[in-house]
């Protein structure tokens, strides 16, 4: 089974993240990630970001909840 | 990847204002994310939009994937343009951004 630390290793090992959360059940994830590389770019060029650094561990994960900010964005919120 | 398949969806997000790829239908969604999308869409106060039944069509079901390089369902188009699952209309519909471009898009 995977697990949310599993989708966090992946999805870390493709991009640099300043902050990450995942929480799932095993079939349905839900991550939080904050990352420069989302500065200047819209939402679904950022989700689009992830996806392609995933490629096809996709295959395994059965649902990704994504919710991206750039490290601007995520100062103002916490 | 299947271009037959591509050119349908082509079709439908082209000559419909708005779509929405999803599993199962806006009365009996079949995932989570895609009543979400369903829901979001009726919120902002949409009635008439083309919904396909992504589990009933393994065509499309196999390709959406590829047509705007996005691999999860659900997915709203808007006037041909990938808007996004229901993370993005969710997030736009806060803005009041879905709403400008739902309206522009049926007037």
């Amino acid at each position: 089974m995977i697990t949310p630390e599993n989708v966090k290793a992946f999805i870390q090992d493709g991009l640099e993240c300043e902050h990450i959360e995942v929480e799932g059940d095993g079939r349905h994830f839900d991550a939080v990630i904050v990352s420069k590389a989302f500065e200047g770019i819209g939402m679904l060029q950022q989700q689009r970001l992830v996806f392609q650094k995933l490629g096809n561990k996709m295959d395994v994960i059965h649902a990704l909840s994504l919710k991206t900010f750039t490290p601007e964005q995520w100062g103002k919120k916490i | 990847m299947d271009q037959n398949a591509l050119e349908k969806i082509k079709k439908t997000v082209t000559e419909n204002p708005i779509v929405l790829y999803m599993k199962g239908t806006p009365q009996f969604p079949q995932c989570g994310f895609s009543g979400r999308a369903a829901q979001v869409l009726k919120a902002c106060g949409v009635e008439n939009y083309v919904a396909v039944n992504v589990l009933a069509d393994q065509e499309v079901f196999d390709n959406l994937k590829y047509y705007a390089d996005f691999p999860t369902f659900p997915q709203c188009y808007i006037k041909g343009e990938l808007i996004g699952g229901s993370d993005i209309m969710l997030a736009m519909s806060e803005t009041g951004e879905l709403q400008k471009l739902i309206q522009n898009a049926l007037h």
